[in-house]
């Protein structure tokens, strides 16, 4: 059912992103179980699955911040463990709570970040400007954060994910906790910067509509392991919608499994 | 490089915090009220004994050795208790804010966050020490203090504040909670500054060793107590120095080894 298609896709260049057995155990929890999947240069894909599939793991190894029982990671031509600080540099992660400190400002925030990403100090200014200007900041680019609601957190996250031009963009469940409204704003966002054609996104979510608005590609994983992978496009081209189809696919899994079982 | 980066953000951090105003206006009432104290102590000590004639103890009295010294030495007691509340928070409200996934996944060593943390705190001590210094440069107005001694004083108080912010950053790198922190550095800085040579004495009491054994000699190295009594009295020992250079880079390599280590579990 994962019609292994990345491969047509990255027949030029090599991969933006590449996960090749990856895994994960927790002592005796098998929280990843290895995962393939690839993404190319200036693709946007959703990665899927319910809560506790093992989504926010996986991108935790794909940055480098936790390291994976087996398996590699692969970031634009970089092992995440093997040459840590290029692959790094070649991310932009925003995780799950965005990473700020409070008493900042986004500005001196933003700043601080571009720094210890390595961005040149004469590129600094102009990067972090255009940062603040990408994400809407430049009007609260200098109140304290811990007064800025949580979608104007939110987009400083984000602006610190891009700061230094990552060619990946590694987003996990970027509009948990936000009104309709603030949820808009940051698929906007979002939409925008995968709109340059240029900008890999990979983008951890649990909401359907969330793909269906950014996505081009959908990898879905349940019970850490990759379930689906498939473009938007396949996936609906029989009128179905996405929900009908992921429930098809989890529940046929479930099936699966109990017939394994007995 | 980096380090510095994570220095000056944690600096800047500690410096718009309530807890290090706090802890600045405790110390610098505590030194005050202690440096009076002494002050008057010395005064009528001097007045005694031109009363009783004692001209050989009154040349024997001076600055450093009945004020400088006893001042500096208070001030590291009350160290003990205050460095705490600024150190708690060096590493674990990286882990708290969750700011620690953001430093771990950047192209920064964590001998930048170790290092960078310990660089913060330092320069905060320096804050603390150069407090200390203002009351002896009151004596060179009114008195001759020898120099020498007074500023060997204030470099050990300095060199101990630093040892201790390693312990700190250590205690702190534990755990996410600023609480745990705090108590768990108050534990060790007391230990360390106060109750080991005690506390092997007590135990060794009964046995039948002497307090001149191996592991009471061991501990009581381990104690910062008798090199800042040197180092107090203007004695600079490079043994003392060494001792201060080791245990800072003990607690700093742990602390590396927590923050590496808190992923792999």
């Amino acid at each position: 059912m994962s019609s292994s298609n990345a491969a047509n896709r990255t027949a030029g260049s090599p991969p933006a992103i590449r996960v090749a057995g990856l895994a994960k155990r927790y002592g005796d929890f098998q929280a990843v179980r290895g995962l393939d999947f690839e993404v190319a240069p200036g693709e946007v894909v959703g990665f899927l699955g319910p809560n506790g599939a093992g989504k926010t793991t996986t991108l935790r190894m794909l940055t480098g911040f936790l390291p994976a029982t087996d398996g590699e990671a692969v970031i634009a031509g970089h092992d995440i463990f093997g040459e840590p600080a290029l692959a790094r540099r070649a991310i932009g992660y925003l995780p799950e709570t965005p990473p700020l400190y409070p008493e900042m400002t986004p500005a001196s925030y933003v700043t601080f970040v571009a720094k210890i990403k390595d961005v040149p100090r004469g590129e600094r200014a102009k990067q972090v400007e255009h940062a603040l200007e990408r994400c809407g900041l430049q009007h609260v680019r200098d109140q304290e954060i811990r007064q800025l609601s949580k979608g104007y957190r939110q987009r400083v996250g984000l602006a610190q994910a891009i700061v230094h031009e990552p060619a990946v963009l590694v987003l996990d469940e970027p509009t948990v906790g936000l009104d309709p409204i603030q949820i808009r704003e940051i698929r906007a966002l979002i939409r925008d910067l995968a709109a340059t054609g240029k900008q890999t996104v990979l983008l951890s979510t649990h909401i359907l509509a969330e793909v269906e608005a950014i996505c081009q590609r959908v990898v879905l994983i349940d019970r850490g392991q990759k379930v689906l992978d498939q473009s938007i496009a396949e996936l609906t081209a029989d009128g179905g919608s996405l929900e009908e189809v992921f429930t098809r696919v989890l529940t046929r899994d479930e099936a699966d499994e109990t017939g394994e079982a007995a | 490089m980096h380090t510095f980066t994570i220095a000056g953000r944690e600096l800047r951090a500690l410096f718009v915090s309530p807890v290090a105003y706090v802890v600045l206006t405790l110390w610098s009432v505590i030194a005050g009220t202690f440096f009076l104290a002494s002050l008057i102590g010395f005064q009528e000590r001097m007045i005694q004994l031109q009363q009783f004639q004692m001209f050989q103890q009154i040349e024997e009295t001076n600055l450093n050795d009945q004020l400088i010294e006893p001042f500096i030495g208070s001030m590291w007691v009350i160290l003990l208790f205050l460095l705490p509340a600024v150190t708690m928070g060096l590493v674990s409200s990286e882990k708290a804010n969750g700011t620690e996934e953001l430093l771990l996944t950047s192209p920064i060593s964590i001998w930048d966050i170790v290092l960078g943390k310990f660089l913060a705190g330092s320069g905060f001590v320096l804050v603390m020490t150069a407090i200390i210094a203002f009351f002896p440069a009151l004596l060179f107005v009114y008195g001759e203090p020898e120099l020498g001694k007074t500023v060997s004083g204030l470099v050990c108080l300095l060199l101990v504040s630093m040892t201790y912010v390693a312990v700190g950053v250590f205690a702190s790198s534990v755990t996410r909670s600023q609480l745990i922190a705090f108590v768990l550095t108050l534990v060790l800085l007391v230990m360390l500054g106060l109750m080991l040579p005690f506390l092997v004495d007590i135990t060794l009491a009964g046995s039948g060793v002497g307090s001149d054994s191996a592991i009471s000699q061991v501990v009581r190295w381990i104690a910062t107590g008798s090199h800042v009594d040197r180092m107090l009295r203007g004695l600079v020992d490079t043994a003392d120095l060494a001792y201060f250079a080791i245990s800072s880079a003990v607690f700093l390599l742990l602390s590396k080894t927590v923050i590496e280590s808190a992923r792999w579990r």
